[in-house]
């Protein structure tokens, strides 16, 4: 293995003070945005996916819309919004972990719609008929639903933390890449390659790899658990 | 369990890849003493002689030479490098993306003339003035003969006035003087400084957007716009908006051979005029920096270089626009054995660190 | 009950035309017919899933309607939760769980059952309901012929406990015969007979009616 592990290792064993508040910056924000994105994209995709009704074409061609919004282009919105000439300005959220979260979940929240809308689309016939057929009430029947997507749950919690903890355009925009404040992996690596220090850029990347892998791991055993 | 193993398998496969890549670009940089084979230059040639010193830890070889980058024109009186910090007022025209005028923006007035009046201080400026000879030999910055200085009291932060938001060029930041200056203030009068560093013109840009209490940047003409279209504001103590206080020297940096001949030149516009007519390589930060800026005033006016891309769309066979960082321009000058104008600062941290930024 | 006229089309193509119908509580009817005739279509449009040309209303205010989808599908709950899904009786569901020979499946997870497996317990979850009109669509398809004996036996039972009106959607003339009070003959969409199951099922009026019991009664 060559040195940018090593250099990883050495990194992640010195307790580096801003590596740990990148760390810990870099998990607040992704572990809030993908739950946020969840919370918001299950239920609209189960709609989208398993009802019909007036509109509903239209919110399925805008949500694949902004599934295509290049994370840069919705930082740079962000940005103006919430800028100190911005119509925004008063929230003050600008350089904040908040906006960070804020804007991927504008970029997460249409991924996860559309998944689950694709499952929801195949599994709600025979889940609504046979509701309908035992007299259950609506929300019962979404319940149902959404238990029966368990599985996709949790895949898309994953699709959505594996982009929130891997997206730079918008978070670097939005959140400036403040030290000890608004750095996230993704930024720090961002600056380290413009500084030219690409093996730090590369150790920074392993060690994101590797969160990346322990929370698919431990959420693969999770959902191997809950989904059975 | 299968499924398991199979994702553990195919991740290690790919950190393997990576850890790969990370070694390649390690030995890539050291080896290129010899500029010529650059491109072809592949791992197993070249890990005997360079195993190690690649990376920082390896401090018994430290003293080989490993940059090849050396600086062959400086201290000339056009590559003064001046730094200023300029408080933004809050009455300042701002306007919006669309252009329409915005009045009530928030501008930390007493945390900016805080900072301000800190860095002025007698002994914040020696700090700044000796910053760097321990870890680089040498120091970084200069202070300017006639900078102003202040004596007074510094209020303690309060609430509102806690959070002090300084845009700055990436060049200040990457030289480390923020971050062993900054914590000092930090600590004694409760403020957080929140630095975001971007090339002088996005720092600028960035000021105008209503996002920065301060701007503390290196390009005198985009300084003085700044001024002119109100966007600054005297503070206490000082007679102008502009408060120049340090400085060092641009360098003109190249392959130690000197193909150009830029060391025997009897001026800086002369080495360039050398670079540019016999079409050596060299490399242009390309992104509206203090630097950019400077390396654009040096060039002969003849050639008609600016920042516009159609300006030296004819001159791509040896003129780069990397539109990066400095610390990424210096690896790449490096590489490919070109030419580069940096400010000192960054590029004693880049040869410290043998080839890489920290 | 009432049952109201409706049409029910597919992208302009009429599938089924069906008058005003009564039906009378307490007795079995088998819809039969072949394959395409549009008695799926019927029971579905009657139990709420599809929506008639129109989006009139097929069944009187406050009618509760039980439905048996043709395929039966387990919820990822567990074949006891299953049950509890319609009424929280357990002692019900113990008996239905019985009835149709599930009692030792009962934890098992019903999306892991075998499709005869599948089918029985959704018949007995169906059965957990109170309804005043009943349909199954052909809820001895994928099972053998024990269940289907079981299913059989347990849908008269339910038919004469509850006293409701149920519908048997079946494409098996001897299963009709076994069963039925009464028969609705569907013939491309049309409700061509309907009326006492000895004489539909038996010595219908109609040609049609005649050519298909002769072309399916053994």
């Amino acid at each position: 293995m060559g040195s940018a592990v090593e250099q990883a290792v050495q990194l992640i064993a010195s307790g580096d003070r801003e590596l740990l508040n990148i760390l810990s910056v870099t998990a607040r924000m992704s572990l809030s945005s993908s739950l946020i994105a969840l919370l918001l994209g299950v239920p609209l995709g189960l709609l989208l996916g398993a009802c019909r009704f007036p509109g509903r074409g239209l919110l399925l061609v805008l949500n694949r819309t902004l599934m295509g919004v290049p994370p840069v282009v919705c930082g740079l919105i962000f940005y103006i919004l919430f800028s100190g000439v911005g119509p925004l300005r008063h929230l003050h959220l600008l350089f904040t972990v908040e906006i960070m979260i804020l804007a991927q979940v504008v970029l997460i929240t249409p991924l996860l719609t559309s998944h689950m809308e694709t499952y929801a689309a195949q599994i709600a016939g025979p889940v609504r008929e046979t509701a309908k057929g035992l007299g259950l009430s609506r929300w019962k029947t979404f319940l149902l639903l959404l238990n029966e997507s368990r599985y996709p749950i949790f895949s898309g919690y994953l699709l959505g933390f594996s982009r929130a903890i891997a997206e730079v355009g918008a978070v670097s925009m939005v959140g400036g890449a403040i030290a000890w404040k608004t750095n996230v992996m993704t930024t720090a690596i961002m600056q380290y390659t413009n500084r030219g220090n690409f093996s730090l850029g590369i150790a920074l990347g392993l060690i994101l790899l590797v969160l990346s892998l322990g929370m698919n791991l431990a959420l693969s055993l999770l959902q191997r658990k809950v989904a059975s | 369990m299968k499924k398991l193993l199979a994702l553990v398998l195919a991740l290690s496969t790919v950190l393997g890849l990576l850890a790969g890549c990370g070694a390649k670009e390690n030995t890539a940089q050291p080896t290129t003493e010899d500029t010529a084979n650059t491109e072809t230059n592949d791992a197993p040639e070249t890990t005997d002689d360079t195993a190690g010193t690649g990376t920082e830890e390896t401090t018994d070889d430290s003293s080989a030479v490993v940059v090849d980058l050396t600086i062959l024109k400086e201290a000339d009186e056009s590559m003064l490098n001046t730094y200023s910090m300029i408080a933004v007022n809050p009455e300042a025209p701002f306007t919006d993306a669309d252009g329409n005028a915005v009045s009530d923006v928030t501008v930390n007035t007493a945390g900016a003339d805080a900072l301000m009046h800190w860095l002025l201080l007698p002994e914040t400026l020696d700090l700044a003035a000796n910053y760097g000879m321990e870890e680089y030999g040498n120091t970084l910055f200069y202070v300017l003969e006639d900078a102003p200085t202040y004596e007074g009291e510094i209020p303690a932060a309060t609430d509102e006035t806690k959070t002090i938001r300084l845009s700055t060029t990436t060049s200040v930041n990457d030289s480390g003087l923020l971050s062993y200056l900054l914590p000092q203030f930090e600590e004694a009068y409760g403020y957080t400084v929140e630095v975001q560093s971007a090339g002088t013109g996005k720092a600028i840009e960035a000021a105008k957007f209503g996002n920065a209490d301060l701007i503390l940047v290196h390009s005198k003409s985009q300084e003085e716009e700044f001024v002119n279209a109100g966007f600054a504001r005297v503070i206490d103590g000082m007679e102008t908006e502009r408060v120049s206080f340090l400085y060092n020297y641009f360098v003109l940096c190249g392959p130690s051979a000197d193909p150009a001949g830029v060391k025997d030149a009897a001026t800086v516009l002369d080495a360039f005029a050398a670079i540019a007519e016999g079409k050596y390589p060299f490399i242009s930060r390309g992104d509206g920096s203090g630097t950019h800026t400077k390396e654009l005033s040096l060039w002969p006016a003849e050639l008609g270089i600016t920042e516009d891309p159609e300006s030296f769309a004819d001159y791509t066979d040896w003129y780069t626009s990397a539109n990066a960082g400095m610390g990424a321009c210096l690896v790449m000058a490096e590489e490919m054995g070109g030419y580069i104008l940096t400010d000192k600062a960054t590029f004693l941290t880049f040869v410290a660190n043998n080839g890489v930024m920290e | 009950m009432n049952l109201y006229a409706f049409a029910k089309s597919f992208g302009g193509q009429a599938a089924v035309t069906v008058p005003d119908l009564t039906l009378e509580a307490g007795t079995l009817y088998a819809v039969i017919g072949a394959n395409g005739s549009g008695k799926s279509t019927f029971s579905r449009v009657i139990a709420g899933v599809l929506s008639p040309d129109g989006r009139r209303p097929v069944t009187e205010a406050g009618l509760r309607v039980g439905y048996l989808p043709q395929k039966s599908y387990g919820y990822r709950l567990s074949v006891l939760q299953n049950l509890l899904l319609a009424s929280r009786d357990r002692d019900q569901a113990a008996r239905l769980l019985e009835a149709v020979q599930l009692s030792h499946l009962a934890g098992k997870p019903a999306h892991r059952l075998s499709g005869g497996e599948t089918a029985r317990m959704a018949l007995a979850r169906l059965f957990m309901g109170q309804y005043d009109l009943v349909i199954l669509d052909e809820p001895t398809a994928s099972m053998d012929m024990e269940s289907t004996m079981l299913t059989e036996q347990l849908t008269r039972q339910y038919v004469a406990e509850t006293g409701c009106a149920l519908l048997l959607v079946t494409h098996s003339l001897q299963q009709a015969r076994r069963l039925a009070d009464k028969a609705l003959y569907f013939h491309k969409g049309q409700l061509l007979e309907q009326g006492p199951a000895k004489t539909v099922l038996y010595e219908p009026q109609h040609p049609e009616t005649r050519q298909f019991l002769s072309f399916y009664g053994s």
